[in-house]
């Protein structure tokens, strides 16, 4: 799918969100979408999965079944999780029995099938969320554009999401995905795009975005404020732990590239944390 | 596209907002027929005029009652064009639903009678209008609430004043004697027809400009949708 020289801006006399985005990404690939707040994320990601049409420009080579998962799932509609989901992966074009089956795998994976007879108002932010995340992938999909999907997730679904992502791609799929809680670690070989201005850059991969493993040893009344203040300063908390007995390993851990950071089962910190290496969370 | 078809209908119909224009429809049928009894076509024609802003307010209800986020997920799923042909499809079934109950309506109250002198129109040919005078309301309804519609009009008050609009324009315009009466729908004419000397060229031009009016309107629509993104 390419993105070619897209501009777009909400209203006729508004400025422009998008200037002159140009940008490709092929089956089996995955770009993260980074920036701060109100730069224009979303506004992609919505022109990719053709929510929204280019003022300027043009989409192409977009594939036929496209899966998005927006920011806040609409969450107030008079059906229950299970009338909801069926009814969506009938509009996907799955038939009576496919969508019953899809429904129920997903419903069974997400931790979503004791509320499959919920009314989705009923719902909690974090379980409309992962029904927005089963919606749009009920049926494989060709493109799944998440946008945020971590937000309000609990923390067995975070892990599920790169699973799923993985599955895409393993299918030949694209993925694009936004992020601004520094959950994309979790995608190592995603190509990251940056939107600022309403234009967007690639960041090239380059041996300065190796980055170390630093274990810290914390009270455990002051874990969570260490945590939510390593967080705010763009580290990224890989894992935390009850007990400090110290680790079977060097004390000083090698410098390691990002596509080996996933954490460890076994060692002893209490906390482990890189360094942020460029990238805006 | 009938999955999202069914799946619009269903959140419609689940909200109990349908029940709305519903009984607006019945009030004002009630109202209509509690006067005293006509014959068929010339009480249908009459029906049809009145149901037509009650049609139009019901499909505005039935594309609002979805949320944006929600419109834009089935945009994703089926594409612009099975998108918009769906909403007004689900609108057009539940317009043709009130429209039943319309037909069905003045016999329970004994608000029609046969035919009184010998020059009066039978009963099935009375039906046969009447079913026709509704039918030429329908694409011409579902055509003004999809454009009062959020989605194409962004805000509320912009919509009930597409609705109200309309539903005046199209009574106002159509009196006889009208200076414009091309820019309504012919619901007006259409009653003086059935009541009148329908003649079958009558019939077949009021045909084609109840078509070609929902058609131009159905553009506006379809255009604002695009424009709105």
């Amino acid at each position: 799918m390419r993105l070619e020289n897209v501009w777009l801006r909400y209203h006729r006399r508004g400025p422009w969100v998008l200037r002159g985005v140009d940008v490709r990404i092929g089956p089996g690939e995955v770009a993260v979408v980074l920036g701060r707040n109100g730069v224009g994320k979303s506004t992609l990601l919505q022109v990719a999965a053709g929510v929204l049409r280019p003022g300027r420009g043009r989409v192409s080579d977009r594939p036929g079944r496209v899966g998005w998962v927006p920011e806040r799932f609409p969450a107030d509609q008079p059906f229950t999780v299970a009338r909801y989901l069926t009814g969506m992966a009938r509009v996907a074009g799955l038939g009576r029995s496919a969508a019953d089956d899809a429904v129920t795998a997903w419903t069974d994976r997400l931790g979503l099938a004791r509320f499959r007879a919920v009314r989705l108002p009923e719902l909690s932010k974090g379980t409309a969320q992962k029904v927005g995340l089963a919606q749009a992938i009920l049926r494989p999909p060709g493109l799944l554009v998440l946008d945020e999907p971590w937000e309000g997730l609990d923390a067995a679904t975070r892990e599920l999401v790169p699973e799923l992502i993985d599955e895409v791609l393993a299918a030949d799929g694209a993925v694009l995905v936004s992020d601004h809680r520094g959950e994309t670690v979790r995608l190592p070989g995603a190509r990251r795009w940056t939107v600022a201005d309403g234009a967007l850059t690639e960041e090239t991969p380059s041996a300065d975005e190796a980055v170390a493993v630093v274990e810290v040893a914390v009270p455990a009344s002051r874990v969570a404020g260490t945590v939510a203040r390593l967080r705010a300063d763009g580290h990224q908390i890989l894992r935390v732990r009850p007990d400090a007995a110290p680790p079977a390993r060097p004390a000083a851990p090698p410098i390691r590239p990002a596509g080996e950071l996933a954490p460890e089962r076994s060692g002893g910190t209490d906390a482990m944390v890189e360094p942020a290496t460029g990238e805006a969370r | 596209m009938i999955a999202l078809v069914r799946l619009r209908l269903a959140g419609f119909l689940r909200t109990g907002r349908a029940l709305a224009p519903l009984l607006a429809g019945l009030v004002a049928l009630g109202t209509l027929y509690g006067g005293g009894r006509a014959q068929p076509a010339e009480a249908y024609g009459v029906s049809a005029v009145v149901l037509f802003p009650v049609l139009a307010w019901q499909t505005k209800i039935l594309l609002d009652v979805e949320p944006d986020v929600q419109r834009r997920l089935a945009q994703v799923s089926v594409g612009v064009a099975r998108e918009r042909s769906a909403g007004l499809l689900a609108a057009g079934v539940a317009a043709l639903a009130t429209v039943a109950v319309a037909l069905v309506f003045p016999w329970l109250v004994g608000g029609v009678t046969g035919p009184v002198d010998p020059g009066d129109r039978s009963v099935p040919v009375g039906l046969a209008l009447g079913l026709w005078a509704h039918l030429l309301v329908v694409p011409a309804a579902v055509a003004l609430g999809a454009l009062a519609s959020r989605a194409s009009v962004g805000g509320a008050g912009y919509g009930v004043a597409v609705l109200a609009l309309g539903g005046v324009g199209a009574v106002v315009l159509g009196l006889t004697g009208s200076v414009a009466p091309w820019l309504a729908p012919p619901l007006m004419a259409t009653a003086r027809a059935s009541a009148g000397d329908a003649a079958a060229l009558t019939l077949l031009g009021l045909s084609v400009w109840a078509l070609a009016w929902s058609a131009a309107v159905v553009g506006g629509y379809l255009w604002r949708r695009r424009a709105q993104g």
